[in-house]
């Protein structure tokens, strides 16, 4: 047992994490203009990722597999939004939790129709290799999720901060009333924040589908860590889940050697329940997250 | 330019307005003044379509509005600097004002350019805007929230603005610069509908106004002849 091959468990436990942050940051995006969030985003990320498996079987290239699982995912989103969140929001209800999560089970069985209930392998150019940095490997199939994760955020942070319709954004979740004052549609900024988390649903699972496989199951403890780290990091805070990402999957994968695979989930959940008991805004965020 | 007939609103099961009618002319200041309670600022959220009026007709510029949605209403000219201001706190002045142009400007690229015009007329008229064109709006004090609010309505080019109670809770000093804002608004040719709960201050600046009690329009003027009537002087003016 040396110190190298603990630090590798770290990068490669806090690169995964980075995935979990990717999908947090997909329910912020929906929480901050319409207080509703996608319980049914697993299924999206799975989805999104059978979709592009299924662009890549037909011989279409890399790049372009990318474009089209991520424009799947963001059409998925919006389905999402008009099914089922738009008919809670406008009765000023919380049925949101409910249909999306049947809009998630029904993208399940979905799923196990078209494509069979098998884990399939998602072949990708991008080699699994090792490289190794002072002693510690890392893929480029790891290097290309942690780049993914950013250029994704990235995109979405600079749109929110630099064009006047993600301004909107901002102005939405800060004064609703306000907002429609100054023209600014609720919906339609309500359906582009759905179609922006389906987009990042999309491009979280075709980063994970090469190192997990594929399977309608895939998300299914994914995107229980994920609601972990957007708890714990809060509902507003990008930063906040990136660096909760970091630290949840470094501590996973040190508790799955240390104390068996079979813990592997446990500190997730763990820190999802402390976090509700000790600080129910999250480490970083303002918004109180209501307990339904 | 904005017309209201029978207007009936209210919230859930309770009736605030019962059947209000008023109009406003192009280039003209009306006030709408009464005490708490009286159904003003209410009459204010059913014309701007932050609450679906429940009977009656809204034109404004000879358009049907009633139907619309606020974001929609916006679009078409009007612009409603709210009671309690509600500028968006946790953005910068400029990002506030930007907004304010949300309407016309391009929403991806170049909006910046294209509101530059706007934007300096705003900062000429209310020179501490300028001075804190990058704090976020919630650091600034009552007053300037009050400036950055009614900035971000000139922002829009409306055809109508809708003044809530722009002097609550003001110090006096300042209740003076919102008004003399609004006297050069008036002269610059600027619609308005002014709600007021400081009658005289309303009165001093109005071309018109209506006395609203209880939901409906009980008493209506101009300026000189309600400072004249005994029941507006006594129950407002007193």
């Amino acid at each position: 047992m040396n110190r190298t091959m603990i630090l590798q468990m770290i990068v490669s436990g806090a690169l995964m994490g980075q995935v979990y942050a990717l999908i947090a940051y997909g329910f912020q995006l929906t929480y901050a203009t319409s207080k509703s969030i996608n319980f049914g985003q697993g299924e999206l990320v799975m989805l999104s990722a059978f979709f592009s498996l299924t662009l890549i079987n037909w011989g279409i290239a890399y790049p372009l597999v990318v474009v089209g699982g991520l424009l799947f995912g963001a059409v998925l989103g919006l389905f999402v939004e008009r099914a089922g969140v738009r008919l809670a929001l406008e009765q000023k209800s919380e049925g949101w939790i409910l249909l999306t999560i049947i809009l998630g089970l029904f993208g399940f069985s979905t799923a196990e129709n078209i494509w069979g209930r098998d884990d399939r392998p998602f072949p990708t150019p991008i080699s699994s290799d090792p490289i190794h940095i002072f002693g510690i490997g890392i893929t480029p199939l790891e290097v290309s999720v942690i780049l993914g994760v950013f250029a994704v955020m990235g995109l979405i942070e600079g749109f929110k901060r630099y064009t006047l319709l993600g301004k909107a954004f901002a102005a939405l979740a800060a004064d609703r009333d306000a907002a429609g004052l100054m023209g600014i549609s609720a919906t339609r900024t309500i359906m582009l924040s759905y179609a922006l988390s389906g987009f990042v649903s999309a491009m979280a699972g075709i980063l994970i589908a090469p190192i997990t496989t594929v399977g309608p199951t895939m998300a299914s403890t994914l995107i229980l860590k994920a609601f972990s780290v957007a708890v714990v990091a809060g509902l507003d805070s990008g930063f906040g889940v990136v660096i909760t990402g970091l630290v949840l999957g470094a501590i996973e994968s040190l508790t799955s050697f240390f104390l068996g695979s079979g813990w592997r989930e446990a500190p997730g959940l763990l820190l999802l329940i402390l976090a509700l008991a000790v600080r129910p805004t999250g480490l970083f965020g303002k918004t109180t997250i209501r307990k339904v | 330019m904005l017309i209201c007939e029978q207007v009936h609103a209210g919230y859930g099961n309770v009736r605030v307005l019962h059947g209000i009618s008023f109009a406003v002319q192009a280039g003209k200041v009306v006030a709408l003044i009464g005490a708490n309670g009286a159904g003003k600022t209410t009459a204010m959220r059913a014309i701007s379509g932050l609450i679906g009026p429940d009977q009656g007709s809204i034109m404004l510029d000879r358009q049907p509005i009633h139907h619309l949605e606020a974001a929609r209403i916006a679009h078409l000219g009007l612009a409603h600097v709210p009671e309690g201001r509600h500028v968006f706190a946790p953005l910068t002045v400029e990002d506030n004002l930007l907004l304010g142009a949300y309407g016309w400007l391009p929403r991806l690229f170049g909006f910046r350019r294209k509101a530059a015009q706007e934007m300096d007329r705003v900062m000429q008229l209310f020179p501490k805007l300028a001075e804190r064109r990058r704090q976020l709006a919630g650091t600034l004090s009552g007053g300037e929230q009050q400036m950055l609010a009614i900035g971000r309505a000139i922002m829009a080019r409306p055809k109508v603005m809708l003044l809530d109670e722009p002097s609550m809770g003001l110090a006096p000093v300042i209740v003076q610069e919102v008004f003399s804002i609004i006297r050069r608004l008036k002269d610059q040719g600027m619609t308005l509908l002014l709600v007021e709960q400081f009658a005289s201050h309303a009165l001093a600046v109005a071309d018109y106004a209506y006395v609203l009690e209880r939901g409906r329009i009980v008493v209506q003027g101009y300026p000189e002849e309600l400072m004249k009537n005994e029941q507006v002087v006594t129950a407002y003016l007193g």
